[in-house]
């Protein structure tokens, strides 16, 4: 069966710099992946490259359940099932937030099960009150936040991708958002969950992590990769990456 | 009809009451002394006046009313009072029993201090020709809190014809009224039309003027506007810019009384090569005045749009509060927005801020919305809607703003269906 996210050998960047330089992801339905990496090691770009914002170039695939979307225009991403939480929602006066949700519905593929999912999810997430307000104005880190997980919940993507979802929060909120994106977990869908810091990964269990550092994935593995990072640091992990290229580089010249 | 010379205006005397004629006398050689504004004249920098008044002349008569639907009306419910000025004569169709609403020709000596004259001849020639050929409008006189809108249909429709439409509102101590002003005209049909509106608020008095420019889009429109505020007194003054070949609104604010204060909110969208052209001016002359300007506005093709606001705090003006903002959205490379906020400050005792922007949609906001699968003229919609939406969701009479929305919306939506924007 397909993959819900497949990345593969994708390199980006602005300009003449390179920001991802061949990553290789894959996120299966049904799990929560986590990827962590320090300021400036691209997991923002690979967020913005998948979503296909147009000042990035992209090459190399990705493929949301099935779809290659590399090339494609953001809004056609989005319906083929890719959904971006942002790590700073822009804030659009004048658009109240029941307006996105209405225009929302009319490109949806079933307006009657969206409603269905718009009012459910409403109630659930309490965004009641949220829906005549401007989109994102005067709310708080974590009404933010809430907002889009309420957007994606209603959008039900094959693929969401919440980047730094825990940024900016205080210790109540964070542990709010953990367990909205555990609640949020489906057979038919995939998450990646973009994260400088491990703290989130204390209120909820992702079935793997990878660390990014300077625009690629080094390292794969389970919950003890947290544990790891939270003892020692990007640092040591960085230490172990250079000696293991070091070694690699030394092995081809002889 | 009748060309602007000293027959026409010698015709305009004899249907005067007497007491109106030696001030008239005076404008009209004011007006023969004028010509068309230069273009180096800084108050006409920006814009390029493409005719001659004196190829336009005085209609005969009401002529033919404007054949364009006209939903505001239908949209603003019960009134305090209807009236239309057409082709320069005016008709009250309906009145609140216990207010002056009448016509400015029936106006009597007793009369007399309800009409301002407020608007100086010299201002310029348009001005001129008003005071000197004008000879008909409203006049309004308010004793009372009134909630009810008054409603005035100002019409233009006689090709090559310019007409002088007056409204002149005197709002009485701790009154308050609520005006819609509709300006229509054909839009096929060339025409000049020069409207005064003034206004004369008392203590405590309140008074909303909201202005629906729609003219048509062959129409001049050379609007002067002024309105004196007395102690504690508010005056509110909305302008939605949507037609007119040209457009230009020249508005002045005394905020005279102590503790006045003043709202001015404009939303405009300008087209094909139409000229928005706004020229505000606001005097805090008492204490303790405070005053905001709101104008957010969209040109679109090669449509040209220009704000010039003009805060002045008199050297006794002390706490005063004033803000100006301006915001543009260009939506394509030949469109133009011109914005020139300035500041004259006497006192020192004053908060006061102004701000413009001018640019395009903002690609951030397009791309958030694009990420939630809408498509790209889809989110560029929704956040044209937004942009103006600050200002209509701010605009009195909130019954009228569901066509104002839909007005713009068609706007923008035409404009992106015909390739006009970016």
């Amino acid at each position: 069966m397909t993959i819900a996210l497949h990345v593969d050998n994708l390199t980006a960047g602005l300009g003449e710099l390179e920001i991802l330089k061949g990553v290789d992801l894959e996120v299966p339905f049904g799990e929560i992946h986590a990827l962590m990496g320090p300021n400036g090691s691209g997991k923002s770009t690979l967020c913005h490259v998948l979503m296909g914002k147009d000042e990035y170039y992209a090459n190399g695939s990705a493929h949301v359940a099935g779809t290659q979307v590399i090339g494609m225009p953001v809004d056609e991403r989005a319906r083929a099932g890719l959904f971006e939480s942002f790590q700073y929602p822009v804030e659009i006066a004048g658009v109240a937030l029941g307006e996105l949700v209405a225009e929302m519905r009319e490109v949806a593929d079933d307006p009657n099960e969206f409603d269905k999912r718009v009012a459910r999810q409403a109630e659930a997430l309490g965004m009641d009150r949220f829906m005549d307000r401007p989109v994102n104005m005067g709310l708080s880190g974590g009404e933010k936040k809430r907002s889009e997980m309420f957007q994606l919940a209603i959008a039900q993507p094959k693929v969401a991708i919440l980047d730094e979802i825990d940024s900016g929060l205080d210790i109540d909120a964070v542990r709010e958002v953990a367990e909205l994106v555990e609640s949020l977990r489906s057979p038919d869908m995939g998450v990646l969950i973009i994260t400088h810091y491990s703290r989130i990964l204390r209120y909820m269990k992702p079935d793997r992590i990878h660390i990014m550092l300077s625009g690629r994935i080094v390292r794969s593995g389970g919950p003890e990769i947290a544990e790891e990072l939270e003892a020692s640091g990007y640092d040591d992990i960085r230490r172990q990456v250079v000696a293991a290229e070091a070694d690699g580089s030394a092995g081809a010249v002889t | 009809m009748f060309p602007l010379d000293r027959s026409t205006f010698d015709r305009a005397q004899s249907v005067r009451p007497q007491w109106r004629q030696p001030s008239r006398s005076a404008a009209f050689d004011v007006f023969e002394k004028l010509s068309m504004p230069d273009p180096k004249e800084e108050a006409w920098r920006y814009v390029d006046l493409d005719f001659d008044l004196a190829d336009y002349s005085v209609p005969a008569d009401a002529g033919d009313r404007v054949d364009r639907p006209d939903v505001i009306r239908n949209a603003l419910g019960t009134t305090a009072g209807v009236a239309m000025v057409r082709n320069g004569v005016t008709t009250i169709e309906s009145s609140t029993a216990d207010v002056v609403f009448a016509r400015l020709a029936d106006a009597g000596p007793e009369h007399g201090t309800l009409i301002l004259d407020a608007i100086p001849s010299d201002l310029d020639i348009f001005s001129a020709a008003h005071h000197a050929f004008g000879t008909d409008g409203v006049l309004l006189s308010v004793d009372r809190p009134i909630s009810e809108p008054f409603f005035i249909d100002i019409e233009a429709s006689t090709p090559g014809s310019v007409s002088f439409p007056r409204v002149a509102m005197t709002v009485a101590d701790n009154a308050s009224a609520s005006v819609v002003l509709n300006c229509r005209s054909p839009h096929d049909t060339d025409l000049v039309v020069v409207p005064q509106i003034e206004a004369e608020l008392g203590d405590g008095a309140r008074l909303e003027v909201t202005i629906l420019q729609n003219w048509g889009y062959q129409t001049k429109a050379i609007g002067q506007s002024r309105v004196v505020v007395g102690r504690d007194a508010t005056i509110r003054i909305s302008e939605v810019g949507l037609g007119a070949d040209l457009s230009r609104l020249h508005l002045t604010v005394d905020l005279e009384g102590r503790g006045s204060s003043s709202e001015i909110l404009g939303v405009y969208f300008g087209e094909r090569d139409q000229t928005l052209d706004y020229r505000y001016f606001m005097n805090h002359i008492g204490q303790n005045t405070s005053s905001e300007m709101f104008l957010k506005g969209a040109v679109e093709d090669e449509a040209l749009s220009v704000f010039t606001g003009m805060i002045r705090i008199e050297k006794d003006a002390q706490r005063t509060n004033a803000h100006q903002t301006n915001r543009n959205l260009i939506l394509s490379d030949g469109a133009a927005a011109q914005s020139v906020p300035n500041l004259e400050i006497l006192a020192n005792d004053v908060r006061c801020g102004h701000g413009s922007t001018m640019g395009p949609l903002d690609p951030e906001h397009r791309y958030y919305l694009m990420s939630r699968g809408l498509d790209r003229e889809r989110a560029d919609r929704l956040q044209v809607r937004g942009f103006f939406e600050e200002v209509i969701a701010r605009l009195p009479r909130q019954e009228i703003t569901e066509p104002l929305r839909d007005w713009f919306n068609t706007k923008f939506v035409t404009a992106q269906a015909e390739g006009r924007v970016q």
